[in-house]
């Protein structure tokens, strides 16, 4: 027989092990869409770069495919994961957050680069608070994209939506990568 | 009050199945995902997981996925209900001292 002491360290390291499958199956779930995602933002500033006059259809497909990809990929994990990461509420939370963005850019009257940068550094806020809950590779991912996405608005010229799509899609490639050996 | 179940409660044996418990039923880990998650050797954890799988808690699939070899451990129902109880055992323990020191 144990003593109490020693079922309570035994239900402390219960309790510990635990958190951390909780949090490695956060985050190999959120690595794939991140990458997911990377590709697609990868692609989106390629096209405002390359073919600027389409690059407003283009991020509309980026956001169409994504929502879409982000839904299925759902439905084929979900039964072996046991995890919902999409419903009604997802959604409706990420227009919402389209929504207040799109308002922000029409009433701040952005440019091409302001809104480049606008948008970039807005999902990356959402990475950072997701931090706060879901552990600190998000945060350390929504800094890391910000903080150049900051550098190459002050100090790169006309190269700028080139260098987003390294920085932002290229970081949320690497970032999920990165979250996923976490 | 009920026995401390010694197969679950050696430490790591302990982590392996605290870790498969958090996990949906059918759902299992894979062995890189299990070592690094507590932290064990490869040989420490094999021998392990072999006492546990002896003892029925948990069900060993090697399978291939492409060229490499791929195992996941999966808590049978068995050493869920084990776990469960051992669980409870150790929270009578304590609740028995006048609660957690």
């Amino acid at each position: 027989m144990i003593d109490s002491q020693q079922a309570s360290e035994a239900v402390a390291d219960i309790d510990a092990m635990v958190r951390r499958v909780q949090q490695s199956r956060i985050y190999d779930l959120a690595s794939r869409l991140m990458v997911m995602w990377g590709v697609l933002v990868f692609a989106g500033y390629l096209v405002t770069y390359f073919l600027p006059r389409y690059a407003g259809i283009g991020w509309i497909a980026v956001y169409v495919i994504g929502i879409a990809g982000w839904g299925a990929f759902s439905a084929i994990n979900r039964p072996k994961s046991g995890v919902r990461s999409f419903d009604p509420k997802f959604l409706l939370a990420f227009v919402m957050i389209l929504a207040f963005g799109v308002f922000c850019c029409v009433l701040g009257q952005f440019g091409s680069r302001q809104l480049s940068t606008f948008w970039a550094i807005y999902f990356m806020t959402m990475y950072g608070i997701a931090g706060l809950w879901f552990g600190y590779a998000f945060s350390a991912i929504g800094l890391a994209v910000s903080a150049l996405t900051l550098v190459g608005y002050f100090w790169l010229g006309s190269a700028f939506d080139l260098w987003m799509a390294f920085v932002n899609g290229g970081g949320l490639i690497v970032g999920g990568l990165w979250m996923r050996r976490s | 009050m009920a026995e401390i179940d010694d197969i679950i409660h050696q430490p790591l044996r302990l982590r392996i199945m605290a870790a498969l418990n958090a996990l949906p039923p059918a759902t299992g880990l894979e062995f890189s995902r299990l070592k690094k998650l507590t932290g064990a050797t490869d040989g420490n954890l094999g021998a392990h997981i072999e006492t546990l799988a002896k003892a029925g808690y948990v069900a060993v699939d090697k399978a291939f996925v492409g060229k490499k070899p791929q195992t996941t451990v999966t808590a049978t129902a068995a050493g869920r209900g084990a776990f469960a109880r051992h669980v409870a055992t150790l929270q009578e323990i304590i609740a028995a001292s006048g609660g957690d020191k």
